[in-house]
């Protein structure tokens, strides 16, 4: 599992040479509470447990606020989640447990679970966003999110 | 790209420059609204430009910029800026939606900070081992004394180009006319061939030639359709906005109240049905399904090649049950016995031929003409597309559907239409060719004559001749050997001054089998590596530029931002070359031939549309028709968006007012008047493809991807797309594939006799066992490397979609197996 790897963004920043082009808010930088201190701004937050969704397979949070809801997913093993608003118009995608992605009931954009996020077909501009998350004896903890969540100009509000 | 993770990204604060852009992509035409600001500075949550609150997460379907859409750009004045630009709300088009593609129209800018910075930017001469940098003066002098020479010792027939002829980011009405005016008016050559196929043709003649145009209806019509007819297209990959919008609003009912407005009085209004022709399981029938149930979405899987017969079949039937429009037919068309001789079928000999039951074709025939419970006829819209046009025979394949169309009139009427569906946006306005051209029948291949050595200089205009064309592989070689005829003889003219080195250039030419090749395009490229000239062009926001859609709207899409380096639109390019031509035949007191090249004193793309498609009217060959003279830049931006539907009926109150949809009144463009019925027997298999059949083990056909846009050269460079498609895919049923030992993500190679291609192995019920389905326009593993050199006889238009070729496991790449999802697209 990848999961403290931000191969994406990884990729992105590697092969397109990427400069932050954005403005960097001054709350954002004030706010670093991460324990990573890799990802300044979010707030680590205890998703689940793993006991848990070893048996159901799957379970939905929010993070990093209420208004984002997320998916986490077991596969092989390994704990993977998602925001689950498409990246294209924001509708909530829908998880096929046998195909192991999200379909998009409004416009039909998928997102393969087991590859980061990557649109399989769709009329999105971008993969799903990754909710970053790590685990701690039983506990799964959220600490970050690669990918910008539909109908926000930043993850974290304010 | 704008965003990484810890980033709030910057908002355009209000008065930010707003301008309106057409989508440079497909031929749906989405308006997008681009905002553009200076570096540093933001609006706020609350107060911004987009008049969005973004303390508030925003609803579905709301205004929203995803990452791709906001991008850091450079002006040539070096001052930094941020753009955006999102879908517009208020398009009629796409009603703030965007494609997979149009949504990463931000991202496509040039910018030193991602895959685009290595756009062209200045003109290149061939020297030493490679291009190097040089001016606009010294790289058009050199150009225009090595094409002055041969058009005047060898003829201008001897110097040919391939270039665009449409609309959106790599044409427009601008640059198809300084491009034809170039050619057409000043050089006069008639060795001409079209972006993606190896003659000047059109793709469509039949219907033109039948009497109907083939953009007749408008997208708010296929709201209002009983049944939607599809043949040889997959528009959720390929016209998403049309599909996901238009089309299924329809399939799930919601236009109903619209529908009892249009109709008639009593006439039966229901939720659509969709009736497919394809032999593949597309996105668009498993969507379709999805939208409209099961019951309502007809897929006829048709055996490859057999599309005629089978609109034969309904042709036949429809007749048989009396449900032509029998008035409309007596009235308005020609030639139906004529027809009928030929094209009569019996359902059970059409079925045998198409591998179609008879069940289904006489369901499709009711979906498409049986009358409504109210006893009016239905409302049928039919659309077709590159299945067809680049079928076994594209002139047959063609009228076969608009013969059926005529039958049933679903054409004129409210909700109908027989269009294509179209890839690109359109653009065409050119002076017409010279005199000579010859007809559809017997027009110069000239792809295949270039590769046998004919012609001494070579224009390839905003496209990649080695991705489409037929015989990719030969073709590309025979290229790569001309070109280095020519690179050798100024390689070792050191130190030449132009009128030297064009010298060394034309003899090269003239005496040595060599190729004078010219390249303008926006990206460097295979082609660019067989450039002796190499000429950087504009492209859409980085110059203003009209197009047409689908429905024949026509747009002003506004510049923003400026374009890389010296980049120039390519009207302009056009015009120095013309007006370089004109100096040098001036200079020897040519005025004759000087004055061919007269016209070309243009300032910017404004004079090229004043000159070409507002200034021209019925004397030249223009969509704007006779009334594109009422247009100007003005008033197309004070439309915006929604633009005009040509042709232009007239201007009220500072507004252009256009035609929602032809025919309206049963006057067709044909001698007479009357549509025309054509006789459409079964075309044979063409003879080089038989033979690839016979020595090979699979059926090839092509098509396209979502996210991958023609040449792949924005695409290629996206993030998402570059990732998702490494390189093409070749979808392969199961069985097939399990017999062959092929496993998804393998790499494997696809070969015959004219080519082969390493592409990967996508294991997918889509394609049928014996048939393969592969990915077309990627210029790392191109389909037409496979291609054999069939063009319709009647046409010259190719059969790209059918070959033969076998399949061999060659490893796996884990970097390619690993990073692209291999998951079932349909």
């Amino acid at each position: 599992m990848k999961e403290h790897q931000n191969s994406r963004r990884g990729f992105l920043k590697a092969a397109a040479g990427m400069t932050a082009a954005a403005v960097v808010t001054p709350s954002l930088l004030a706010s670093q509470n991460s324990k990573n201190g890799n990802f300044y701004g979010y707030e680590e937050k205890v998703i689940g447990l793993v006991s848990k969704i070893k048996s159901a397979g799957e379970m939905d949070f929010n993070y990093p606020d209420t208004d984002s809801p997320c998916k986490a997913v077991m596969l092989d093993g390994k704990i993977k989640a998602y925001s689950l608003l498409c990246t294209h118009k924001g509708c909530p995608i829908m998880y096929n447990a046998t195909k192991k992605a999200f379909r998009c009931p409004c416009h039909f954009s998928e997102f393969d679970a087991e590859l980061d996020g990557q649109m399989l077909i769709g009329q999105a501009t971008e993969n799903i966003p990754e909710i970053l998350v790590r685990v701690e004896d039983d506990k799964i903890i959220a600490y970050g999110i690669d990918g910008l969540i539909y109908g926000r100009e930043s993850n974290i509000k304010g | 790209m704008g965003f990484s993770i810890n980033d709030k990204r910057p908002l355009p604060p209000s008065g930010a420059m707003k301008k309106n852009i057409t989508c440079e992509f497909c031929i749906v035409g989405c308006g997008y609204t681009a905002y553009k600001w200076p570096k540093g500075t933001s609006g706020t949550d609350k107060n911004n430009a987009l008049g969005v609150d973004f303390s508030k997460q925003q609803p579905a379907l709301g205004v929203w910029a995803s990452e791709q859409m906001v991008n850091t750009i450079a002006d040539r004045d070096g001052k930094e800026y941020n753009v955006m630009v999102i879908p517009d709300q208020n398009c009629v088009v796409n009603q703030g939606q965007n494609s997979a593609r149009g949504g990463a129209m931000a991202a496509t800018l040039y910018s030193k900070n991602t895959f685009m910075r290595d756009r062209l930017k200045d003109p290149q001469v061939f020297g030493g081992n490679n291009l190097n940098r040089t001016t606009w003066e010294d790289s058009v002098d050199l150009s225009a004394r090595v094409l002055k020479k041969i058009i005047d010792n060898e003829g201008p027939d001897q110097v040919a180009f391939k270039a665009f002829d449409h609309g959106g980011g790599g044409g427009g009405y601008e640059n198809t006319w300084g491009t034809g005016k170039l050619f057409f008016k000043g050089i006069q050559t008639r060795s001409a061939a079209i972006h993606n196929r190896p003659a000047y043709n059109s793709e469509v003649h039949a219907t033109r030639e039948m009497g109907i145009g083939e953009l007749n209806t408008s997208y708010y019509d296929t709201e209002l359709s009983d049944t939607i007819f599809v043949i040889g297209a997959n528009p959720y990959e390929t016209q998403s906005n049309l599909f996901i919008i238009h089309w299924a609003k329809n399939l799930q009912g919601a236009t109903l109240d619209a529908k009892k407005k249009e109709f008639y009085k009593g006439e039966t209004a229901e939720a659509a049905k969709i009736i497919f022709v394809d032999p593949r399981v597309t996105a668009s029938i498993t969507n379709a399904i999805d939208l409209a149930g099961a019951d309502n979405v007809l897929h006829l899987r048709i055996k490859p090649g057999t599309d005629v017969t089978l609109m034969n079949a309904l042709f036949s039937y429809i007749h048989e049950k009396g449900w032509e429009a029998k008035d409309f037919v007596k009235q308005h068309t020609q030639g139906f016995k004529k027809a009928a001789n030929t094209n009569i079928i019996s359902l059970s000999e059409a079925s045998k031929v198409t591998g179609v039951s008879a069940d289904d074709i006489k369901k499709a025939a009711a979906w498409i003409s049986k009358p409504k419970k109210s006893g009016h006829r239905p409302r049928t819209a039919i659309f077709y597309e590159k299945g067809v046009i680049w079928g076994i025979k594209n002139y047959e394949n063609i009228a076969s559907i608009v013969n059926v169309a005529i039958l049933t009139q679903s054409v004129g009427r409210v909700g109908t239409g027989v269009c294509r569906l179209g890839g690109h946006q359109e653009g065409y306005v050119r002076p017409p060719t010279p005199e000579g051209m010859p007809g559809r029948e017997n027009l110069v291949v000239v792809d295949a004559e270039a590769a046998e050595g004919n012609y001494l200089a070579w224009f390839a205009w905003g496209c990649n001749p080695f991705v489409d064309s037929i015989m990719g592989e030969r073709l590309a070689g025979a290229f790569r050997r001309r070109s280095d005829i020519v690179k050798r003889a100024m390689s070792r003219n050191i130190g030449a001054d132009n009128e030297a080195m064009a010298e060394a250039i034309y003899k090269a030419c003239k005496y040595d089998g060599g190729l004078f090749f010219i390249d303008i395009d926006i990206y460097p490229t295979f082609k660019t590596q067989v450039a002796h000239v190499s000429f950087p062009a504009a492209t859409t926001m980085e110059m203003n530029l009209t197009s047409m859609n689908g429905e024949r709207r026509v747009r002003l899409s506004e510049k923003i931002v400026d374009a890389p380096g010296t980049a120039k639109p390519d009207c302009l390019i056009a015009a120095d070359i013309a007006n370089a031509l004109k100096g040098l035949y001036e200079k020897e007191g040519n005025g004759e031939m000087a004055k061919r090249f007269d016209g070309f004193d243009w300032k910017n793309e404004e004079d090229a549309f004043n000159d070409g498609f507002a200034g021209q009217g019925a004397k030249m060959d223009s969509q704007g028709g006779p009334t594109g003279v009422l247009a100007s830049y003005d008033l197309l931006r004070a439309n915006g968006n929604n633009g005009v539907q040509n042709p232009i009926t007239k201007v009220s109150n500072g507004k252009l007012v256009g035609t929602r949809r032809l025919y309206t009144d049963n006057k067709f463009g044909t001698k007479s008047g009357k549509a025309m019925f054509l006789p459409t027997p079964q075309p044979p298999m063409p003879k080089q493809v038989a033979n690839q059949m016979k020595k090979y083990e699979f059926w090839v056909t092509s098509g396209r991807l979502n996210e991958v846009w023609q040449s792949n050269y924005h695409t290629s460079r996206l993030p998402m797309p570059s990732t998702r498609w490494p390189v093409a895919p070749v979808q392969i049923n199961p069985k097939d594939a399990k017999d062959k030992g092929i496993e998804s993500g393998d790499l494997v190679m696809l070969y015959n006799d004219y080519g082969s291609v390493r592409v990967v192995a996508y294991v997918t019920d889509s394609t049928r066992s014996g048939e393969l389905f592969m990915a077309f326009g990627f210029p790392n593993s191109p389909a037409s490397n496979i291609v054999t050199d069939f063009v319709d006889p009647s046409t010259k238009i190719p059969f790209y979609k059918g070959t033969a070729a076998s399949i061999r496991r060659i490893g796996r790449v884990e970097d390619i197996a690993n990073t692209m999802s291999l998951k079932s697209r349909i």
